[in-house]
């Protein structure tokens, strides 16, 4: 009876341990197959014999089983973003579970470890990136060079307003619209000043950041893939996400006096 | 094929996929890779383009030779082909023609019937632009990772229905 209890404890630690696995991998924008084959890794790698898993857009389900024993557990998934550097170090830890390098209570110390240390670059450096890649974007679709000071900064108006309404946790979609708002009205107002004569392109450039292009893709990769249900949730909140972005735009441009 | 023009879009390119490296988190060594791939997509386009391929068409090329490219690299470059994938082709998504088509929607309600035909029938073609050159990258990124996939570990096989 004792062991049976410690078999299932362990199976409820095992089941614990790849669930998180699965849901910062999702956190961090991985695709459906990855967060499989990561969340898989990690269970046959601390000793799971059997292991079958549901991904859904926002939880996930899995049953792991050893012997005769077997449980299944669900776990609801947060906000979704893109975090490459902790996608890797679970990618990392997953691969040293799967060649017996970490017991069950190294791993979890491990991603302790791992949540701790993988931090965000700085706030400026996020800010003047997100501005040079939409002045970039903005050459890219035909902007004058004058609309470029003003695309850089509306787009790092843009960043600065989602992050703040992001620490707040706001709505996305309505954040969307919001730092869209403010960033388009920044700009075209800008462009104005500068002479731009390419204005209503400059305010689209500047939201850019806002594209839900990881999504997008993943959203692809899941159905080319074999899981529709997944990827159509997240392609159809990739496209609620454009059009609330578009309203952000929108309402910019009519307080301009439809600049567009 | 104009060299400055072709100059002018790598750079820019490879600024654009290097900000959302940033903005993705990618950790400094692995940055100059998404430069590099965001610069190598759009000067694909570029020449593409050049050579009188339509918009879906060059950049359905370009996240081919992209996506071939990258499956080709080590593993020990620091960063996930995932991760090279989307930010080489970022430069590439048609954001500005789904902000045109979608104000184009807008502005449909608000013109009179005559100017309002040639509004619907621009914000279509926008809408239109996007949706294809969405499915021509995806399946341009999606044909070398199904074909060179280096990843040994398989997850289940899913079953179609």
């Amino acid at each position: 009876m004792q062991a049976q209890t410690r078999a299932r404890e362990s199976l409820e630690e095992v089941s614990d341990l790849t669930l998180a696995f699965g849901r910062l991998l999702m956190e961090a924008g991985a695709s459906a197959r990855h967060v499989e084959v990561i969340a898989k890794t990690v269970a046959l790698g601390l000793g799971a014999e059997r292991v079958d898993m549901g991904i859904g857009d926002c939880s996930l389900v899995v049953t792991i089983s050893r012997g005769y024993e077997a449980i299944t557990r669900i776990r609801q998934v947060g906000p979704v973003g893109v975090n490459e550097r902790l996608h890797g170090a679970l990618t990392a830890a997953a691969e040293r579970i799967e060649r017996s390098e970490l017991t069950l209570t190294q791993a979890r110390n491990d991603l302790t470890t791992t949540l701790r240390d993988c931090s965000r670059h700085a706030d400026w450096l996020i800010i003047l990136a997100v501005g040079v890649a939409c002045a970039s974007f903005g050459r890219l679709m035909g902007t004058g060079w004058r609309g470029v000071g003003p695309i850089l900064l509306g787009a790092g108006l843009v960043q600065i307003a989602r992050r703040w309404l992001a620490s707040r946790n706001a709505n996305p979609f309505i954040s969307a619209t919001t730092a869209a708002f403010l960033g388009s009205t920044l700009c075209g107002f800008g462009a104005r000043w500068v002479g731009s004569h390419t204005a209503a392109t400059d305010v689209i450039a500047c939201v850019l950041v806002l594209v839900p292009g990881v999504p997008l893709f993943n959203a692809q990769c899941d159905i080319l893939e074999g899981r529709p249900s997944v990827g159509s949730a997240r392609g159809v909140w990739a496209a609620v996400m454009l059009l609330f972005m578009t309203i952000g735009v929108w309402l910019a441009l009519e307080l301009m006096g439809g600049a567009g | 094929m104009d060299p400055l023009l072709l100059l002018h879009n790598t750079l820019c390119g490879g600024l654009a996929a290097g900000g959302f490296g940033v903005l993705f988190n990618v950790g400094y060594r692995g940055l100059p890779w998404c430069v590099v791939s965001g610069a190598l997509a759009v000067a694909l386009r570029t020449i593409a383009l050049g050579e009188g391929l339509r918009l879906e068409a060059a950049s359905f090329a370009a996240a081919l030779l992209l996506g071939t490219s990258v499956q080709l690299l080590p593993s020990s470059i620091g960063l996930s082909r995932n991760a090279l994938h989307v930010t080489g082709c970022i430069p590439m998504i048609p954001g500005g023609f789904t902000a045109k088509a979608i104000l184009g929607l807008f502005a449909v309600t608000a013109h009179t019937p005559h100017i309002c035909n040639e509004t619907l029938v621009t914000a279509l073609e926008n809408l239109l632009h996007v949706v294809f050159t969405i499915g021509a990258l995806g399946t341009g990124l999606a044909i070398p990772i199904v074909l060179l996939r280096a990843d040994s570990r398989k997850a289940s096989q899913p079953e179609f229905r």
